[in-house]
């Protein structure tokens, strides 16, 4: 872990890091994927992984429309909208 | 009579003999918060609603299992119209438009839901110290904190504010808290309980449960909170039992696991003294004790700082300033929005593991950890399904030692992340596991942990229950607490 993978995955994040918190943010990160490293000393050779404790296939519900459209209840808890669209900053020149 | 200490069996035996009425329920409450405020448990209050309610249940009372009883819920659930912010200053003028299905279900029994509770930030933390809205003062001692992350709501029971509260545990944090500040709490089974409207950290572990003074109060609650919502598409359709009915089941023959990889010999002495006490309590109420390997066990802490930083990284990119919550001052781009929003809007250890996530997934290295993490993952959950072939329960101590001091862990991270060594590994299992008060330590309370099978918490409680009606370590509270 250096300071240019870390710069890295905070531009991944959207996260930036001032200068200051840079150096202790690396140590931190490289310290941990140390401490998560362990993980290399089990035998996982042949082991499904597992990325849910239920292991179901989600049960899917039919295709009915069961919400009222609330547009107005939605843009309202938007920092910035008009009456039809959530706003940011132009992105097409 | 106070209404300070009392369990919801006995607040609603107040209420039926015509004791209190319910305004007067829920105004000792609010004055209760108020008296204490110190605390810093409460983040948000609803008062007006909540006497509003009150006033109406006295005009029109209601059969619900819960029918006036003041509980807090977790500043993590959506509650329709009253400010929801996850310890976050991201969130901190977010009024959600709904309410989360099992905040839903508990006051469609009746409860007040008197205010939101504090919390490390975004559920993420084990002392409450990571919270935007300060950190929360452990009722057993001023400079100890309650636990994380459902700090606030186990600092409310501990002090007697209300006699139950939400919570939810993705590592732990409903049950280390529960530990450290003295009190009773459950994390049922994955799929219980609607995680529909729970704001997300690591949707494959968090799961909500109720923090209450005893074991009984637990599974009423349980009761009301565990439904199958269609909302929520790992929510669990399986028969509801009615928890409530074994508890006072005696337990001749439970098969009680001591897992052998848990060394104990590291805790402080008067930790494994209070442990060994229960277990003689439990031999004395006819439980058999077992020793169980879970080889695997030792990982799962680094498993767990894989899989929960990966799924948060991946949960909280909808933090983006666009629909709602913060938004930083003049964006000169859409880019910068997202940036300047989520750099200003997290705290320090929630950026801590978005950066670990977006790194365990990245391109190069998802096998190396993200994969290997879940297969793990699998070895835990296989060392648990053969263990319990041969018992009922799983027990540890909940927690290393007692509450900790403010700022004592330093600024290692991995120092508090050790903090969930015990209750983690029912987190990557999916199964169900609880915390009730067994000792106390230089006047701090301690808790153990008892893990049971998939679906298996009645069997869970009513263990709980035995101990609870045969010892009083559930019944001792803080001194210095203001009535």
């Amino acid at each position: 872990m250096d300071k240019k993978t870390v710069s890295t995955i905070a531009y991944l994040s959207r996260l930036s890091l001032n200068e200051q918190n840079e150096d202790k943010i690396t140590k931190d990160l490289e310290n941990i994927i140390k401490f998560v490293d362990q993980l290399n000393t089990a035998n996982t050779e042949n082991i499904e992984p597992l990325a849910s404790p239920l292991e179901k296939t989600a049960k899917t519900r039919s295709d009915n429309v069961s919400a009222k459209n609330r547009k107005e209840v939605f843009l309202e808890r938007s920092p910035k909208s008009n009456e039809d669209y959530f706003l940011v900053p132009r992105v097409v020149e | 009579m106070s209404i300070q200490y009392k369990s919801i069996a006995e607040l609603k035996t107040m209420l039926n003999n015509n004791e209190i009425s319910n305004a007067e329920l829920i105004k000792e409450t609010f004055s209760l918060v108020k008296s204490n405020a110190e605390i810093n448990a409460f983040i948000t209050l609803n008062d007006e609603e909540s006497i509003n309610k009150a006033n109406k249940l006295d005009d029109c009372p209601s059969s619900g299992s819960l029918a006036g009883i003041p509980i807090a819920q977790k500043d993590l659930f959506c509650t329709k119209d009253l400010k929801t912010t996850c310890g976050s200053n991201m969130l901190s003028n977010f009024i959600p438009p709904y309410s989360a299905t099992v905040v839903k279900n508990l006051e469609n029994a009746g409860c007040i839901s008197i205010g939101k509770t504090n919390m490390d930030e975004f559920a993420m933390g084990s002392s409450n110290e990571t919270s935007f809205y300060g950190k929360v003062q452990n009722p057993w001692g001023k400079n100890l904190v309650p636990g994380g992350s459902s700090g606030g709501a186990a600092a409310a029971v501990a002090a007697g504010i209300v006699p139950a509260a939400s919570g939810t545990d993705t590592g732990g944090s409903i049950r280390q808290p529960a530990s450290l500040c003295g009190v009773t709490g459950i994390k049922p089974t994955y799929g219980r309980i609607s995680r529909w409207g729970m704001i997300a950290f690591a949707s494959s572990l968090d799961q909500a449960g109720p923090i209450a003074r005893t074991a009984e109060d637990c599974a009423t609650l349980l009761n009301e909170m565990c439904s199958h919502d269609e909302k929520d598409t790992t929510s669990l359709n399986e028969d509801i039992p009615d928890f409530t009915e074994n508890l006072n089941s005696p337990i001749n023959g439970l098969k009680i696991g001591i897992v052998k990889e848990f060394d104990l010999s590291k805790l402080d002495n008067e930790v494994v003294k209070v442990f060994e006490e229960s277990k003689k309590h439990y031999e004395s109420l006819g439980a058999e004790f077992i020793e169980i390997s879970l080889p695997n066990i030792s990982l799962s802490v680094p498993t767990y700082y894989v899989v929960a930083p990966a799924e948060c990284s991946s949960n909280l990119s909808r933090f983006d300033g666009v629909k709602f919550g913060k938004r930083c001052e003049s964006p000169k781009n859409l880019e910068e929005l997202y940036i300047k929003t989520r750099s200003e809007g997290f705290g320090d250890e929630v950026k801590r593991r978005i950066l670990i996530g977006s790194y365990v997934l990245s391109a190069g290295f998802y096998d190396a950890y993200y994969k290997k993490a879940q297969q793990v993952r699998r070895l835990i959950k296989n060392d648990f399904d053969s263990a319990f072939k041969s018992v009922d329960i799983i027990m540890s101590p909940t927690t290393r030692g007692p509450a900790f001091e403010v700022g004592s862990k330093g600024d290692d991270p991995i120092q508090m992340y050790l903090e969930d060594l015990f209750t983690i590994p029912a987190n990557l299992a999916g199964l169900p596991a609880m915390s009730i008060p067994n000792g106390i330590i230089d006047n701090k309370p301690i808790g153990l942990q008892l893990i049971g099978n998939f679906l298996d918490e009645s069997r869970l409680l009513q263990a709980a229950h035995n101990f609870q009606i045969s010892t009083d370590w559930h019944l001792k509270t803080p001194t210095g607490i203001k009535s």
